[in-house]
């Protein structure tokens, strides 16, 4: 008996291994849905909606139930139902959804998403909704990031852009100014790397994409770019090359050994515990100082991202957070509904000031009302919201440079460039001889995807 | 009947069937449409240098786990069937680490080695043993022996509870009968405990090897097979390729090549312990 259970465990166990690979797919996953109407004989709109939301914090996820509950309750025949996954699990979630038809009504996506989502032909255009609010609100480059044949397949919710955050106090400590190049950076980390402090870690863990956002900084902040015009993978150009090679020598002078597997929390941890005294992050930044090191929040500040020669940093990564609505909602009407009133003032003000400075409207003109303004945080770090704001506008998501593309988003989903560093960091693979590899591993994916 | 019917085809079944068939295909898991590529899947897979060193380092990994675990394991189950006091209690306390969530104990190992607010590196520093945090993530060897430990770490109690549990079933006359002939204790051991509890650890063995080298969490989520794929064992390959590329055909095909070698090992421990049992016959 004992035999037969532990054979039937073991078969279980080893079929089980299949699990986490079988999915299902029809040859074609963009079936129009039978969609019906969304308004009924007395003219009140009706219907079910399901809203995914990857807003897993508090105070993110209580606002948007709140303007939730506020629809439903001037919408009685509406039922909105939120439910709410981290980033990794929303992608495995829609992907794998997408092939049996279980996905949501309406859904927050990050923006290579967005892209992805489009190739499947899993969303619907929302030109009516944009032009309802009001198309010169939103920034051209945000709108463009969901942008394909002139249809806007996302809206965004709220921008935030990556700068390099610094300790003010240590910098007045040891008499450093405010780096403005990478090399000024360089010495400053040196510098800084001391008493248990390190100046700059530099992470490049497998299950993450922080390599090639560090990576894309350098070659952004040259004019330069991590894919060729023709989206082919861009790793042995001079300037990525020069960018690999300023990452390792932070690495070897002024970062944790132990970054080499980082992922973003690793990252963010290590500044907000007072360990490092620079760090590329968003608005978010000020947030988990808050939690992890409420002393420190006062010596926290952030400017542009370095350049190469010192020249003014217009902006290099942005993040316009868009919401999406699917293909296969039965009530994109409802979904639409609901969309605009989370633009409304008083719902977008409590959404904005569940991270002040974090989320920056991707409004315009919300900036300038004093409901905005008068917010605690907002006052405190008035500088810092005026760099990130500043870097807005002329930045895009990795790989968008040049328009959205399938490619930018297994440039980062990938993590070939993060192998790549740690590659020539265990192995000591030489560098050129890495940025090969990796640039025709990319290729060979990035055809894979398109063909 | 047919409910049971309904479950084993919709649980095991269609995803069995679905990994055979898309390991024949193109399938992308962001591309619609798909076609038929024979055993191309299988040939680049088998071509793949990581696939191979995925596949000895999931060898290692299990072999090593599987000993480690053992090791304590019984150690632990034949030190608490002596204990006559509180043997429940010090049992509760031993099965703690099966009691958490692997991503519990992912993440708190992830904290405890961290090599710079890590509590163990800054405790070997503190006490003397090295003048800077060892990086317990960061080289090769040193990365895949930490992960080894935590896996054993992790998985003996479960060894010891269902050892404990055999133990406990040994006739105690059989050892008082022994000790009037005069056998020693290591003889006792051999002769009496040994036998008796060989078919348990031989099952143990069985469902342990499958567990561990299917084994995908602890190791994605402490290390992601890094660095530069020194962890990186089979399911976390198969991962990689199917959620990191989107390579869903080829991702398909390295889990019907897993299930094939776990399946082959599993005929070979079950023809040792049907040897067994028909010797105790």
């Amino acid at each position: 008996m004992k035999k037969k259970l532990a054979l039937l465990l073991a078969g279980v166990m080893t079929l089980s291994a299949f699990a986490g690979c079988g999915s299902d797919s029809g040859k074609s996953d963009g079936k129009d849905p039978e969609q019906v109407s969304s308004i009924n004989e007395d003219g009140e709109l009706e219907g079910d909606i399901t809203f995914w939301h990857s807003f897993t914090q508090g105070g993110r996820l209580d606002t948007i139930q709140a303007a939730a509950d506020k629809f439903m309750d001037e919408h009685p025949k509406v039922n909105i139902k939120i439910e709410t996954f981290s980033w990794n699990d929303f992608y495995t979630k829609w992907t794998t959804g997408l092939a049996s038809g279980n996905v949501p009504d309406m859904s927050t996506a990050l923006v290579g998403h967005v892209v992805e989502m489009i190739n499947s032909d899993a969303l619907i255009p929302l030109n009516d909704l944009i032009d309802e609010i009001g198309r010169d609100k939103f920034s051209e480059n945000a709108l463009n990031e969901g942008t394909v044949d002139g249809n806007n397949y996302s809206i965004p919710l709220y921008s935030h852009a990556m700068v390099m955050w610094v300790r003010k106090d240590l910098l007045e400590q040891n008499n450093l100014e405010v780096p403005a190049t990478w090399d000024e950076l360089y010495e400053a980390a040196k510098t800084l790397t001391k008493d248990g402090v390190y100046g700059l870690s530099f992470p490049c863990g497998s299950n993450d994409f922080q390599a090639t956002n560090f990576l894309n900084f350098y070659v952004r902040s040259g004019g330069g770019s991590l894919l060729n015009d023709d989206l082919t993978a861009n790793l042995t150009s001079d300037l990525a090359i020069e960018g690999i090679n300023y990452w390792l020598k932070v690495y070897n002078d002024c970062s944790p050994k132990d970054s080499v597997n980082y992922d973003v929390l690793d990252q963010a941890t290590l500044y907000y515990q007072g360990k490092t005294a620079f760090d590329f992050n968003s608005g978010f930044q000020i947030g988990g100082v808050e939690q992890n090191s409420p002393d420190l929040l006062q010596y926290v500040d952030c400017y542009p991202i370095p350049t190469i020669d010192g020249s003014e940093q217009k902006g290099i990564t942005t993040s316009n957070q868009p919401i999406v609505v699917w293909k296969n909602s039965k009530h994109p009407d409802i979904c639409k509904e609901f969309i605009k009133t989370l633009y409304e003032e008083e719902n977008y003000l409590d959404f904005l000031a569940s991270q002040p400075v974090g989320m920056l409207p991707s409004v315009a003109g919300i900036e300038e009302l004093d409901a905005y303004k008068s917010n605690e945080t907002i006052q405190q770090f008035q500088h810092a919201e005026e760099v990130i704001a500043s870097q807005i506008p002329g930045g895009t998501a990795i790989g968008f440079e040049h328009g959205p593309n399938l490619q930018a988003g297994l440039l980062v989903n990938q993590h070939v460039i993060e192998e790549m560093f740690q590659d020539i960091i265990t192995n000591g693979t030489d560098v050129e001889t890495a940025a090969k590899a990796a640039e025709e591993e990319l290729n060979t994916l990035f055809e894979a995807a398109v063909q | 009947m047919l409910p049971a019917i309904i479950v084993v085809c919709a649980l095991f079944l269609y995803p069995i069937c679905s990994s055979i068939f898309y390991s024949f295909t193109n399938k992308n898991l962001i591309r619609p449409t798909y076609r038929f590529v024979g055993f191309d899947n299988y040939a680049t897979i088998l071509t793949d240098k990581s696939f191979w060193n995925a596949f000895l380092n999931s060898l290692k990994w299990t072999v090593f786990s599987l000993i480690g675990q053992l090791l304590v394991g019984f150690t632990a189950a034949l030190a608490l069937n002596r204990v006559k006091h509180l043997k429940g209690a010090y049992k509760t306390l031993l099965i703690i680490p099966w009691a958490f969530p692997s991503i519990v104990i992912a993440f708190s190992w992830k904290w405890i080695l961290n090599g710079v607010y890590g509590i163990l590196p800054n405790l070997l520093v503190q006490m003397g043993f090295c003048n800077e945090p060892p990086q317990f993530l960061t080289e090769k060897t040193l990365a895949f022996i930490v992960l080894v430990l935590i896996n054993v770490w992790f998985g003996a109690p479960m060894i010891m509870v269902n050892v404990l549990s055999a133990l406990q079933t040994v006739p105690q006359d059989q050892y008082e009968a022994a000790e009037i002939d005069g056998a020693k204790k290591w003889q006792s051991f051999l002769y009496i405990t040994v036998p008796h509890i060989k078919v348990v650890m031989g099952l143990l063995v069985v469902l342990r090897t499958v567990w561990i080298f299917n084994n995908f969490d602890i190791i994605y989520l402490i290390t992601g097979g890094g660095p530069a794929g020194s962890t990186q064992t089979v399911p976390v390959y198969a991962y990689d390729m199917g959620w990191g590329t989107k390579l869903l055909g080829q991702s398909s095909a390295v889990t019907v090549l897993l299930f094939i070698f776990m399946m082959a090992v599993c005929i070979g421990y079950f023809a040792v312990i049907g040897h067994w049992e028909k010797e105790d016959k």
